[in-house]
């Protein structure tokens, strides 16, 4: 297999910048590192989840969904290049994929796959997360990978854009397989997974009273991050802007954190208490989700639990589940 | 596509983040700053909406002059010839004090800088003010007096480092979210809380010790803790011996305020207040945080003063985990008092009676006359020209005609002046009565500098073009300076503000654009070498020893009576700020709190027969508004809460004008009211 040096990648990835408008990490001035575009700032495909929603080149937090101008609807148009998007974690693009799934559902969900479609996404892996922390191969849901074996990346296609992309880049060495790295991230302990399942399980069974979400909702300040940055929160909201004669009708990042989200004209509100919109964030993820897709809609890619000011991430929920109504399972749940 | 950082423009915690900016130019989403010190990558609902209302369609795009009773568009020549000759004209009738400018917390602090110099260089008035007169006049005059700083004594960071914290008169998650947020975190890990709050405020849910004493009660809860702490041998001896003075002062006045006697005056338990006061001198690193609910009060200023006591009487102060920390309620209230946007004080806090200072600032700004008599707060501004001594006003970025109590009397005040402009980004409620609008840019499309509530200097850098053709507040100030036949305020940059600023004020001696595009400096920061300062008063006070400086419990102005039996407080929702001109702009903020609502308890509701949701009426002998009825045990029985947000039922149409009489701050936590059903 191609094995190519970072520098090599990082070439790579400029070499693409004409075909594609290309998505990768780039370090802000402050140390934050976001998907954005080339220009913006060095790029640091090193270092891990990055810190914005992952899904976010294809579902932006402001997105326009169509003009009215002189009495005619002007749909917004696909866009002009295709997106590559590059540095996602395995995590990332499981959570890519289940929204591939639900925006292609009942009905497909055209702003979205404007953006999606013609796409082209490159999870980066191996041993290149932050504090030399090794990230889990996705080994699929992406069109190419980038596999990192401390030094060099090595590029492994999963599907004919990504076998395309992948004759593209630079020459490098004739690597190893990577056997050893996928063993290596096969033994990766898997411990927030089992506390999930457990959590899922225990929601299923009902298990979970209602003043613990009280507790839990006692906690929350109902910033939104939880959601914002979720890589499977899909929610938005609809407005219009009249600017003279022409109206612009935009989606927006929701939460369903907060009691407007539910909210009927009548004012009545089915989610009208804060235990209520706090259970439903993690059900919905652990319990409902499951029943509705077959699988858990959280893919453990960390944000919302490194992202909540107050400490009741979606990992930390259900830890904490898993040790008071878990009857007993607390030192298997927690290790 | 770019991202560019800046401060959020909401509340005074200065958390930074990133404006998206999408290819067409317009804002298009945020991502917060995860290298930040303080926010490390948090935001709240309204920072994770600060883009929204930017690119509103209601934003001010060209100025407007009145003609035959309407705002009707008008060059930028004629409206700034208009604005210069017309303040000229009024001072050359009525002399310079006629005229009165209101800067803002909004805007930078280059801008207020400006603002400062343009009423005193050029139209040699001290007639200057902005919000902090409706915030923390109080604490910028108590802690002043007490400590010799008018600020947060500590950092942020210092909450996770406290072993108890006293929030009194702060709903912190709801104003100061990520603050309130690290409160929770704490207390999650064993720091002990006490919160001293007549409403069910979140924090009160996690607390050790939850006190609902009455409205305007502090001075009698805090004397009578001072009280227990000085009879039970748990003040602080040596603090109090080596860093304190007038200590007898105290403890004369203290005496007398036994829990017994405090319980009557506030409606607590004497137990309540004997264990708050034992929980407090307890801790080894006791934290006071408190806002409007101690500020806001024709006491408010005792109210500080008797705070800050009580941290010194046991000895928290000057170390990591402990002082007096006032939560600043918008992105710059802290810069525009640094920058002397207020009738006593030149940048910096260097009083204008002070004849050294006065010749200092005429020098540096090649003018002579400055005025040496302290000028009118925004306050007692509004009463000069409801009494028609008052006859021009400017306006930048505030909404009295919303914000300032009993807004009848406002409004007719307005009406009353010769001339009003306003310069903002919306037309606001008092820019409807304005002869000339200007239109000013967001933070969004500016350069410049925040401070923060913890005095903490930051960046706001420009991400998107001026909207329509609106600019700059600060380029506006040079042009109507210019007009005005002043030629010593041109600048390329507000960064060549700063210059003269940092020249001329010494707490910001050591800021310069340069040292700002990491974090950020906390003043006072005295040179360009030094570090900057996260904790004052380290082992004395800015003004040598701390004074105690205690009170008298003194009533509010209006109380409950048969014709007006509740008391009526007010305050902000966590969902929109102010006058809601910027969040009721924003989709899910607006979304979240549509209507005007009142806050009553659920024994009251019963008793008057109101549901929960049902619109009613709320008077006070101001005024009344149409209110949507929200049955809470959030409300104290015998206490309604308003929010002030809502231009359609203006809580401050209800509010009462009773000014502290040092700080001339309105009473806005305490009035009269009474409640009826609406057809």
């Amino acid at each position: 297999m191609n094995s190519t040096s970072l520098q090599q990648v990082e070439d790579f990835l400029h070499s693409l910048a004409s075909d594609y408008d290309v998505r990768a990490p780039i370090l802000l001035p402050d140390g934050t590192r976001v998907l954005g575009r080339l220009e913006e700032g060095p790029l640091a495909i090193p270092g891990g989840p990055v810190d914005s929603k992952p899904t976010s080149p294809f579902f932006p937090q402001l997105d326009r969904v169509f003009a009215h101008r002189s009495g005619r609807i002007e749909m917004q148009p696909p866009v002009d290049k295709a997106l590559l998007v590059v540095g996602l974690t395995a995590e990332d693009a499981e959570s890519l994929a289940f929204i591939d799934e639900f925006f292609a559902s009942d009905y497909r969900d055209d702003v979205y796959f404007n953006k999606r479609d013609r796409s082209v996404v490159i999870v980066v892996s191996g041993r290149c997360g932050k504090d030399d922390e090794f990230l889990k191969i996705a080994g699929g849901n992406c069109d190419l990978e980038f596999v990192c074996d401390g030094e060099r990346y090595i590029l492994v296609p999963y599907t004919d854009s990504g076998e395309r992309l992948a004759r593209r880049a630079p020459e490098g060495e004739e690597g190893d397989s990577i056997a050893d790295l996928q063993a290596k991230s096969d033994a990766l302990p898997d411990d927030d997974r089992r506390v999930l399942e457990r959590a899922s399980r225990l929601l299923q069974e009902d298990r979970v009273p209602e003043e613990f979400w009280s507790e839990i909702a006692d906690r929350c300040i109902a910033c939104t991050a939880c959601n914002l940055l979720c890589p499977t929160c899909t929610c938005f909201e609809v407005f219009d802007w009249a600017h003279g004669e022409e109206i612009e009708r935009y989606r927006l990042w929701d939460s369903c954190q907060l009691a407007g989200f539910m909210r009927e004209a009548s004012g009545h509100n089915p989610m009208g208490e804060e235990h209520i919109r706090t259970r439903r964030r993690i059900h919905h993820k652990l319990a409902a989700d499951r029943t509705r897709w077959g699988r858990i809609s959280c893919f453990l890619c960390g944000r919302c639990d490194d992202v909540c000011p107050s400490g009741i991430g979606i990992k930390a929920v259900a830890r904490e589940i898993v040790r008071r109504f878990g009857d007993g399972d607390h030192s298997r749940a927690t290790a | 596509m770019k991202r560019v950082l800046t401060t959020c423009p909401y509340c005074g915690v200065g958390c930074n983040l990133y404006l998206v900016v999408g290819d067409d130019g317009r804002l298009a989403g945020v991502e917060p700053s995860a290298g930040h010190p303080v926010s490390r990558g948090q935001l709240c609902i309204k920072g994770w909406n600060a883009f929204h209302f930017v690119n509103h369609p209601d934003r001010l795009t060209h100025p407007l002059i009145r003609r035959r009773g309407r705002l009707v568009p008008a060059s930028w020549e004629e409206a700034l010839d208009f604005v210069a000759g017309r303040i000229r004209e009024i001072q050359d009738t009525h002399g310079p004090d006629s005229v009165a400018v209101f800067s803002s917390a909004k805007t930078t602090n280059e801008e207020n800088y400006l603002t400062m110099k343009l009423a005193r260089a050029v139209f040699k008035t001290n007639n200057v003010d902005h919000c902090a007169r409706l915030c923390h006049a109080s604490t910028v005059a108590g802690l002043a007096a007490a400590f010799g700083s008018g600020a947060m004594t500590n950092s942020v960071s210092c909450v996770e480092e406290a072993d108890l914290i006293f929030v009194t008169g702060s709903n912190t998650t709801e104003q100061h979210p990520i603050i309130g947020a690290r409160i929770i975190q704490a207390c999650q890990r064993g720091t002990k809380l006490i919160v001293a709050d007549n409403r069910k405020i979140r924090l009160a849910r996690l607390a050790d010790l939850h006190l609902r004493h009455r409205n305007g009660t502090d001075v009698a809860l805090l004397n009578a803790m001072m009280h227990v702490i000085i009879a039970e041998g748990l003040a602080d001896d040596e603090f109090i011996a080596s860093r304190t003075e007038h200590y007898d002062d105290l403890k004369r006045v203290v005496a007398d305020y036994p829990p017994a006697k405090a319980a009557q005056i506030t409606g607590l338990t004497p137990e309540e207040i004997a264990g708050a006061a034992r929980l407090f001198a307890s801790a080894d690193r006791a934290m006071i945080i408190y806002a409007m609910g101690i500020t806001q009060h024709s006491h408010g200023v005792d109210n500080v003063k008797s705070c800050a006591s009580l941290a010194m009487l046991t000895g928290d102060l000057g170390r990591p985990g402990t002082g007096v920390n006032p939560l600043r309620g918008q992105n710059n209230v802290q810069g525009a008092c640094d920058m002397g946007a207020l009738p006593d004080v030149y940048s910096g806090y260097q009083r204008v009676t002070d004849d050294a200072a006065r010749v200092k600032f005429e020098r540096a700004w090649n003018v002579r006359g400055l005025s040496g008599e302290v000028g009118l707060a925004s306050t007692t501004a509004v009463d000069a020209a409801a009494a028609g001594d008052l006859k021009a006003l400017y306006v930048i970025g505030e909404n009295p005609a919303l914000s300032h109590p009993d807004v009848n009397h406002v409004r007719a005040a307005l009406e009353k002046l010769e001339f009003l402009a306003v310069q903002d980004i919306f037309q606001t409620t008092t820019a409807d009565l304005a002869h000339v609008v200007l239109p000013a840019c967001s933070f969004a499309e500016k350069d410049g500098t925040f401070t923060s509530t913890e005095r903490r200097v930051q960046r706001v850098r420009q991400a998107v073009a001026p909207i329509g053709e609106s600019r700059p507040d600060w380029q506006i100030l040079c042009q109507i300076a210019s007009r005005a036949g002043y030629s010593r305020m041109q600048y390329d940059s507000p960064e060549a503000v700063m210059r003269e600023i940092a020249a001329l004020t010494p707490s910001y001696g050591g800021i310069a654009y340069s040292r700002l595009e990491g974090p950020g400096i906390q003043w006072p920061c005295p040179a360009v070498d030094h570090p900057g300062t996260s904790i004052l008063h380290v082992g004395e006070f800015a003004r040598g020893r701390g004074a105690f400086l205690p009170a008298e419990y003194r009533q509010p102005a209006e109380l409950p009576d048969e014709d007006y039996p509740f008391v009526l407080t007010t305050g902000r929702n966590y969902f929109h700020f102010h006058t809601g001109t910027m969040t009721r702009r924003s989709r899910l903020l607006h979304r979240e709190e549509r209507f005007p609502y009142v806050e009553i308890g659920p024994e009251d509701a019963r008793a008057l027969g109101i549901r929960d949701q049902q619109w009613i009426h709320v008077a006070t002998r101001r005024g009344e508004v149409r209110v949507q009825a929200r049955v809470t045990d959030t409300a104290m029985k015998g206490v309604l809460f308003m929010p002030f947000h809502y231009a359609e039922a203006a809580a401050n149409l209800l509010t009462i004008n009773a000014l502290d009489p040092e700080a001339k701050i309105p009473e806005f936590k305490v009035c009269a009211a009474r409640i009826r059903s609406a057809p």
